[in-house]
């Protein structure tokens, strides 16, 4: 006998969701914050933008919760959410920011990464840890919000290129140039920070 | 080039830590509800409705409704237009019969003798009145046929 499919537990709690029981859809919140909160602060570079847009997202995933078809899936649909209303809220903002990195958890230190490669790679060990977070931050405010938003995903989350085309609704190739044309400009407004 | 682009990423991969504190999580979900029912306090009822609609219609209504009513428009500007040009063509009036005198119809019975109308004339009439379509290429002939 045949075991059953495992049931996605996101499909569950929309389908509980769209049948009118509002936990399921904070169940939804809790899991994906986090995931979302690093998504939305790495392309805004701003905890108070941040927590806003999220709250926003979170709020239009729920009115728009009766029309998801499970065409893709709800990490797919709720992540494409973030990114187009991060991009527009960019593109609105323009050149008026201001970073804000004095809320953010330093927990950094800590990390068995971030150790090895401070041990390993010179320019790093030298530098600060607050001035790297802030050339960091600044190079990539320098990227255009379509190029910001593949970094994030790809390189700070870690997302394939597969799932990351389709968040934004690009092919791979496009991410995939995007990507390049990304690491090429960052290399270009590090280059002085990473020859210190 | 390739290890300059594998720095990059490790410098990138850095900035996942960037994390606010666990508490700022933990209370996320409250803020998020509190935020919620402000806002249905705070929005008309108008627009709630018509945010309701666009989510169940999906994000592409209101550009939907535009081209619904754009095509509306359209097409009731070319009937305004086709019902003047109709009423702007000269109508033939058919020829009523005379009317007859007040003293024959004074004396008009089961048994007079009245002259009626010319019946073949009544048709042609009754076939002027009725609205004629063109159906093909040939033009509308308004004269009755000669031959059945």
């Amino acid at each position: 006998m045949a075991e059953a499919a495992p049931v996605n537990p996101d499909i569950e709690l929309v389908t509980r969701t769209q049948s009118g029981d509002a936990r399921a859809f904070d169940e939804l919140v809790v899991k994906y914050t986090p995931r979302l909160y690093g998504l939305v602060y790495n392309m805004t570079s701003n905890h108070e933008d941040a927590n806003d847009l999220l709250q926003e997202v979170f709020a239009k995933a729920f009115r728009s919760i009766s029309g998801f078809r499970g065409k893709s899936s709800f990490y797919t649909w709720i992540h494409s959410i973030a990114v187009n209303m991060t991009i527009n809220f960019l593109k609105k903002r323009g050149r008026r920011f201001q970073m804000s990195l004095d809320d953010v958890d330093l927990n950094i230190q800590n990390d068995k990464e971030f150790i090895e490669l401070t041990a390993t790679s010179s320019p790093v060990r030298e530098a600060d840890l607050g001035e790297l977070q802030q050339r960091l931050n600044e190079a990539m405010l320098k990227l255009s919000p379509e190029h910001r938003a593949v970094v994030t995903m790809f390189d700070i989350q870690g997302m394939p290129h597969a799932e990351i085309s389709k968040v934004l609704g690009v092919s791979e190739g496009t991410v995939r140039s995007r990507l390049f044309y990304a690491h090429r400009q960052l290399q270009a407004y590090l280059e002085e920070f990473r020859k210190k | 080039m390739q290890d300059d682009h594998d720095d990059i990423s490790k410098l990138l991969r850095l900035k996942r830590f960037e994390q606010p504190p666990p508490e700022y999580f933990e209370s996320f979900l409250q803020e998020f509800k509190d935020r919620q029912r402000a806002q249905l306090l705070r929005e008309p009822v108008w627009r709630i409705a018509w945010d309701r609609m666009c989510a169940f219609f999906g994000e592409q209504l209101p550009v939907r409704i535009g081209y619904g009513l754009a095509s509306t428009a359209v097409l009731a500007a070319a009937g305004i237009a086709s019902f003047n040009i109709l009423e702007s063509r000269p109508v033939e009036v058919a020829a009523t019969p005379e009317p007859l005198p007040a003293a024959q119809t004074a004396s008009l019975n089961l048994d007079s003798q009245v002259q009626l109308p010319d019946l073949p004339s009544l048709a042609h009439t009754a076939s002027f009145s009725t609205p004629r379509y063109v159906m093909d290429t040939r033009p509308v002939l308004y004269e009755p046929p000669s031959s059945f």
